[in-house]
């Protein structure tokens, strides 16, 4: 296939939550190293729209394919699509039963039948990464939550994925622990990861983000580059949106 | 955040399980074992004739009791691991045979599940009383183990199951890895409750000609006359094994909960 198509492809998607319309019409496409960062009050869909690029939330109509392949049909194999994307909660879902080491080969040994050997090594680089490692054998309950949550993203780096998804990484940690977080996926951003990001921080659209997605009620509002969007904004509910937060 | 509170499943059957840190049931844990084994040893000492003559006739009924016991708790935790899966599967018609079989089996005594599995099995097959025994209860206690099962599924905070699902896990794979081993560990303590009341339960099939510790207490019984003394010695071994298996299941509950501590 072409390597300017879009890494994730998502056309004139429609979900609706009983009546309610939770995402209205939405297209958007994200090229292989981008960066997009989704804002958006809450209730507009931005997590809606994020979780079903790896089908945690099914769609109504429209079409989500990555590299190509459509996930929602039903002669893909969805857990083949998910191993390439990596996902990272807001609640941080950690493996409670297993130790920070463990949550990171789980995925690694089972699926990909890598050796155990050389699964806890490439567990050990990521931790080193996250700048973690000496907690490797605690319990995940025995960590702090920016720890914890540095422990996910290493998890879901495990696997590899050729994309990463963040769903407000930051919004359940104490203020003090959100640079730890945010730091990391900076970096990550550095090293060229594609990455999509539901998030309040606006300091990190600014500086990581190639592009913003704005959301509202459903529906894309508006797609601009950062200096666009926070310097002059395109539309009057992007303009509102931006008096209310900052 | 995020830490979810462990839930735990009570069901008013069975033994008490003490844990530590309810002063008053280990305390009268505690007394009722020193009581129970001072009785147990003193009886027999002080008037050989019955107690003596009684402690030596029952325990073949104790391997018995053990041996309904284990089996029928072993057939039932599959049953209810089936049962418990089948009741939160998504179809409809597993869904409905699970529910069914939890409803009928509640819904009739056991004595009487018993008399009929067995006369029913009876016209079936030729199995040993023992066996038809065991189905029985496994038939029954499985249903109750089901919704233990259940309960404790339910109580893994979803998001167990969805990161599971965004690493490429499938259903039965998080099933495996992540929900069942942290399951586990709220399904213990009622599995343990179940598994005490069970045992207790298995004197009723000394009425199936099954020669439990109940059973053969009938048949000393029966023959000596000394129907007091011989129940307060069956009654005082019921109470000794239940006491020791409720502690046994409170360690074992202890030593599963090391990753709940700090």
């Amino acid at each position: 296939m072409n390597a300017v198509d879009p890494i994730i492809k998502i056309e004139h998607v429609n979900k609706y939550f009983g009546t309610f319309k939770a995402l209205d019409d939405v297209s958007l496409n994200v090229n292989t190293g981008e960066k997009v960062v989704v804002l958006g009050p809450s209730g507009s869909g931005k997590s809606t729209l994020l979780r079903s690029i790896n089908r945690l939330e099914t769609i109504n109509s429209g079409t989500i394919s990555i590299n190509g392949r459509d996930i929602n049909s039903p002669t893909e194999d969805i857990n083949r699509v998910r191993m390439e994307l990596g996902m990272v909660f807001q609640s941080f879902n950690l493996f409670r039963h297993k130790t920070v080491l463990e949550n990171l080969t789980l995925a690694p040994i089972k699926l990909k039948k890598m050796p155990k050997k050389e699964a806890e090594k490439l567990g050990m680089s990521l931790l080193e990464k996250v700048d973690i490692p000496e907690r490797a054998n605690h319990y995940p309950i025995q960590l702090s939550g920016g720890q914890q949550q540095r422990v996910a993203i290493a998890r879901a780096l495990a696997m590899e994925p050729k994309i990463m998804l963040f769903d407000e990484p930051t919004s359940a940690l104490d203020p003090e622990m959100i640079n730890e977080v945010l730091d990391v996926m900076i970096a990550l951003a550095r090293e060229g990861m594609t990455m999509v990001v539901v998030t309040h921080e606006m300091g990190f659209a600014r500086e990581v983000a190639d592009h913003v997605v704005f959301m509202d009620q459903g529906a894309v509002v508006e797609k601009s580059t950062p200096e666009v969007f926070f310097n002059q904004p395109q539309h009057q509910r992007s303009k509102m949106f931006l008096e209310q937060i900052l | 955040m995020s830490d979810q509170e462990t839930t735990k499943i009570e069901i008013g059957d069975g033994a008490a399980i003490p844990s530590p840190e309810d002063r008053g049931l280990v305390s009268a844990w505690w007394i009722a074992l020193l009581g129970t084994v001072s009785l147990l040893i003193i009886l027999p000492l002080v008037k050989p004739d019955p107690y003596l003559r009684i402690l030596k006739f029952v325990p073949d009924g104790i391997l018995v009791t053990f041996k309904v016991t284990v089996f029928s708790i072993l057939l039932a935790i599959v049953i209810g691991l089936l049962t418990g899966l089948g009741r939160i599967s998504k179809n409809r018609l597993i869904n409905m045979a699970a529910s069914l079989y939890v409803e009928v089996v509640r819904g009739i005594p056991l004595l009487v599940q018993l008399f009929y599995i067995y006369f029913a099995l009876g016209r079936i097959v030729r199995v040993p009383d023992i066996v038809a025994a065991i189905v029985a209860m496994a038939f029954c206690y499985g249903a109750y183990m089901g919704e233990v099962f259940r309960a404790g599924i339910k109580s893994i905070d979803f998001g167990q199951t969805e990161a599971s699902l965004s690493l490429g896990f499938n259903q039965r794979q998080t099933m495996a890895y992540v929900i069942l081993p942290q399951a586990w560990r709220t399904i213990l303590p009622p599995v343990g409750n179940e598994f005490i009341a069970l045992l207790k339960d298995t004197s009723l099939v000394s009425i199936l000609a099954v020669s439990d510790i109940l059973r053969r207490g009938r048949e000393f019984a029966a023959e000596s006359f000394n129907y007091f003394e011989t129940y307060t010695m069956i009654a005082l071994i019921y109470l000794l094994i239940t006491l020791v298996l409720s502690k046994l299941i409170s360690i074992m509950e202890h030593r599963l909960s090391h990753y709940e501590r700090r």
